[in-house]
């Protein structure tokens, strides 16, 4: 469904991405694991088109995302949950969530609130609150209800346990199965490895700007150089 | 006299609210300063001239007064907004990321060029306006009120009604408030950054042409210089409500014009135009963030 082929992407003149190879297939999740400043957050800000490349490929379902702007990236089916949630904060949540569905247009506009206030209950009850106003949690939530409202194909969602309480964590992830289930691609960026891995089909290990390794959850889980570096065992 | 001169004040603190509108619309999104939004503002008063003066050669001003004022309006409008489009797309995008200097620079090398365009083409002398409004008017509390006056304030109070529920209850509206907080996100979500910056100038310069009309037709006489000084007069309408914040613009409007008609009447008026420029030392000195100015809140 989505495929980088040898990426390389650069701020000004440090190289962020030395060509990283990814694929995620339909229907799957897909995670992202490394340390900070391996190029995670890079990565998905290349594939959304705010960052351009400096060479290689990223299709989605078979079509080049060359030189296709960020919005319209959105209207292809990609969305994002970029780090530290970024809910727009002089914005009520009904507003974010309405900007979410920008867009489309308000295709599925009703169905889909109904399905992110009974995901979320607690954003229907804070809806004409600011989005700046809500907890660490409750943005997280919005961040990602707001994501659901433009109908993706593939959701990119970048380190969203961040900062929570762990309770939080653990409903987050629970949510991101939910989506999936629910047909939703999904490239999960975390440093959280263990919860990460457990979750995905598949994984990646970027290290400095390249791939490491690559390989199914389970089996990253098990591979003793992961164990060591991300799991602290 | 108190009374009368807060309708003078209103009437002039009007059209400086919707002038500074321009600017801290632009700079919520861009954080440019466009010094050039001034010049809008003349051209809106220049092109009124032009259009009601070839209006009256035709004899539409003869025939319908109100219709001859509509159409003038409109093709103002049309062309002021299609200058604000322009400017955009040539002097400020190719700059988007460039450091912040560069597009202000920019924007004083607009403003520059429009009031030699001015110059060049309609002259350097001071030019009339085709209709004389005269004093006629109504009493109100025992005070004199010209028609003109009274338009003057309805238009502008009916103008940023509009734009408030514009930007709060459309689709469009709401993602310009969006793009403002968080381009990137913004970008996202599916917003169209480039179309969102290029409404916003359309918008600014509507309003600043509305403003150049009024003018024109309040005060009779224009030059190529009237851009200026009321650029930064509107600036520091903008400043003084806290800039970047469109309620913030037109409570700001509204306090300077009503400063500048007391302390005419009560100082001297030969200060007329310094009162803009205290107002803005001291507000820089004591509240630079402005009288509704946001504090910045940021959650990590």
């Amino acid at each position: 469904m989505l495929k980088l082929t040898s990426v390389h992407t650069s701020y000004d003149h440090i190289k962020a991405l030395k060509g990283i190879d990814i694929e995620v297939d339909k229907g799957e999740i897909a995670c992202l694991i490394g340390s900070n400043g391996a190029g995670k957050t890079t990565t998905l800000l290349t594939i959304s088109g705010i960052l351009k490349p400096d060479s290689g490929e990223i299709t989605f379902e078979g079509e080049p995302l060359k030189n296709i702007s960020p919005h319209n990236i959105v209207n292809k089916g990609i969305c994002q949950v970029p780090e530290g949630r970024r809910v727009f904060p002089r914005l009520t949540v009904l507003e974010n969530i309405e900007m979410g569905a920008f867009g489309a247009k308000g295709k599925n506009f009703h169905r889909n609130l109904e399905k992110i206030f009974l995901l979320f209950p607690i954003l229907k009850e804070r809806k004409n609150q600011m989005g700046g106003t809500l907890s660490g949690g409750e943005q997280q939530m919005l961040a990602i209800g707001r994501a659901l409202m433009a109908n993706p194909k593939l959701l990119l969602l970048d380190e969203p346990s961040l900062g929570l309480a762990p309770i939080m964590v653990s409903k987050i992830f629970k949510t991101i199965k939910e989506i999936n289930e629910e047909g939703v691609t999904i490239l999960l960026v975390e440093q959280n490895a263990k919860a990460a891995l457990r979750l995905s089909h598949c994984g990646y290990v970027l290290e400095n700007g390249t791939i490491k390794l690559h390989g199914s959850g389970e089996e990253l889980l098990h591979n003793e150089d992961v164990k060591k570096a991300y799991l602290g065992e | 006299m108190l009374l009368q001169q807060l309708i003078n004040g209103l009437t002039l603190g009007g059209v400086y609210a919707i002038i500074a509108i321009g600017y801290t619309m632009v700079y919520g999104i861009l954080e440019l300063i466009n010094f050039a939004h001034g010049e809008i503002y003349m051209l809106g008063a220049y092109l009124a001239i032009i259009f009601l003066g070839l209006f009256t050669a035709m004899g539409l001003t003869a025939t319908s007064l109100p219709l001859a004022l509509i159409l003038t309006a409109i093709l103002t409008i049309i062309f002021c907004s299609a200058y604000g489009f322009t400017m955009e797309k040539v002097a400020y995008k190719p700059l988007r990321n460039a450091p912040r200097l560069s597009p202000l620079i920019s924007a004083i090398g607009v403003s520059i060029f429009l009031q030699n365009y001015v110059m060049l083409t309609q002259g350097a002398t001071d030019k009339v306006f085709p209709q004389r409004f005269g004093e006629a008017g109504f009493q109100f509390m025992n005070v004199n009120v010209t028609y003109l006056q009274a338009m003057i304030i309805l238009v502008s109070g009916l103008l940023m009604f509009f734009l408030h529920l514009f930007i709060h209850k459309t689709r469009m509206g709401k993602a310009m408030r969006a793009t403002a907080q968080d381009k990137t996100m913004a970008a996202l979500v599916g917003i169209n950054v480039d179309s969102i910056i290029s409404v916003t100038f359309i918008i600014g310069a509507g309003l600043a042409a509305v403003a150049g009309i009024m003018v024109a037709s309040y005060y009779g006489l224009v030059n190529y210089f009237i851009g200026y000084i009321a650029g930064i007069k509107a600036f520091t309408a903008a400043v003084l409500g806290g800039i970047g914040n469109i309620p913030g613009a037109m409570l700001g409007g509204i306090i300077l014009g009503l400063v500048e008609s007391t302390g005419a009447a009560y100082i001297s008026s030969e200060y007329k135009d310094a009162y803009a420029f205290i107002i803005l030392i001291v507000i820089l000195l004591i509240k630079p963030s402005g009288i509704l100015g946001k504090t910045t809140e940021e959650k990590v």
